[in-house]
């Protein structure tokens, strides 16, 4: 059946019960004795009824957003195992179902907080910030994205802007921790103030920076501060405190 | 992934097929979860290398392909009917989500609209197109999505099944 756009709009508008009387009476005689246009309709029935299901195609575009990451995170580094990615990967998507760490892997052979670290640490995101910048932010987000962490620390140690611009902040502090400089990621997180919008991002990482230095009772009690804050990261925060309980 | 990858890659499929494999498992537990209807009878893990495995045999039949050895001792294969059925009901759902996503971000967002009952004033007041651009765009968008669709080889033997019944 040819798929014009008076076909498309009319099936659709008799999907939605858009039609008026009089053209519902018509369209109804017209299916009865056409059955490509039967056929037709079922593949618009079912192809609106499987994709309005927004939350199931999010979790889909999470999961393919998540394991693009990972990729690019094993290209930029040599380090990395399989089997650590695995983990990284189970985990991450524990984190996204909702559900406990312990319920999905139940290895006890890696050490509960490097292990925690690894599936709960992920890069604060560089992707909608580059638009608009001028070049050498440019080159800073694309070293960042890269995984290239020294050059992103060289460049913005020297940064004259560094101190007003708290995402920058947060570019330095989590290049720190990919390049094991924990205090010097504190000192960064902790510049961001409370009155900032990106105070709640640095709090989480820096609960992530003393849970890297296996520091168990400072990054319980950031959390706990980040779950009062009730903000985006409380799931999150919930989610690792208790599996910091057991 | 390491245990399914090999799975799949001994039985006739390549990387793409594992991550896709691996995200539908992932899917049909989040699915499952998210209508409280998540039966686990061992760890999550073991349950979801059996989706995988199941999904994966599924395929290969629909493809023809079915030659994997059964192996009676394999006890991540699921066996439970109900959960079988699942599987192969959700097969559909996986081939539509998985070309949706294959479209370019403009058409993603005036179809995901349209899909959550918008007319095209409002898809054409929310995105800021014309009303006519909109309309246009729509069904680009969309006859491109169908055309991907009954391209692909699962949903043709889906279909084909269908069409005996």
């Amino acid at each position: 059946m040819q798929r014009t756009p008076e076909i498309f709009e009319k099936i659709e508008q008799y999907l939605t019960n858009r039609l008026s009387p009089e053209d519902l009476i018509a369209f109804k005689k017209e299916i009865h004795t056409n059955p490509q246009l039967q056929e037709e309709i079922e593949k618009h029935r079912v192809l609106h009824k499987i994709l309005e299901d927004q939350d199931t195609l999010i979790f889909k575009e999470k999961l393919a957003q998540i394991s693009s990451t990972i990729k690019q995170q094993d290209t930029t580094s040599q380090k990395k195992s399989t089997f650590f990615s695995f983990w990284k990967i189970a985990a991450s998507i524990a984190i996204l179902i909702g559900i406990g760490i312990s319920l999905w892997y139940t290895s006890n052979t890696i050490n509960q907080t490097q292990g925690l670290y690894k599936a709960y640490y992920v890069p604060f995101p560089s992707e909608d910030t580059i638009r608009g910048e001028i070049t050498e932010e440019q080159g800073i987000l694309k070293n960042y994205t890269k995984g290239a962490y020294e050059a992103v620390i060289t460049t913005l140690e020297k940064h004259p802007n560094l101190m007003n611009q708290q995402r920058l902040r947060l570019y330095l502090g989590n290049s720190y921790l990919n390049t094991n400089q924990e205090e010097k990621a504190i000192k960064q997180f902790i510049a961001i103030r409370n009155k900032d919008r990106y105070y709640e991002i640095a709090q989480w990482y820096l609960s992530l920076t003393y849970l890297k230095m296996n520091d168990s009772k400072k990054t319980k009690t950031l959390l706990k501060n980040i779950i009062n804050y009730d903000g985006v990261y409380k799931d999150k925060a919930s989610q690792l405190l208790k599996a910091l309980v057991e | 992934m390491p245990y399914i990858k090999p799975y799949i890659l001994q039985n006739f499929g390549n990387d793409e097929d594992a991550e896709d494999v691996f995200q539908d498992a992932l899917i049909f537990i989040y699915q499952k979860l998210n209508t409280d209807s998540l039966k686990l009878h061992s760890s999550l893990r073991f349950y979801f290398y059996g989706v995988c495995k199941n999904i994966w045999r599924n395929r290969l039949r629909k493809n023809k392909k079915m030659v994997i050895t059964e192996d009676t001792h394999d006890n991540a294969i699921i066996s439970d009917p109900v959960v079988i059925k699942d599987i192969e009901e959700k097969e559909r759902e996986y081939v539509y989500r998985k070309y949706f996503l294959k479209l370019n971000s403009s058409c993603r967002k005036v179809l995901n609209l349209l899909f959550l009952g918008n007319s095209m004033k409002e898809i054409a007041h929310i995105t800021g197109y014309s009303e006519g651009y909109t309309r246009k765009k729509k069904i680009e968008c969309k006859r491109h999505l169908m055309e991907m669709i009954e391209n692909d080889s699962i949903y043709q033997e889906l279909k084909r099944i269908t069409d005996k019944e």
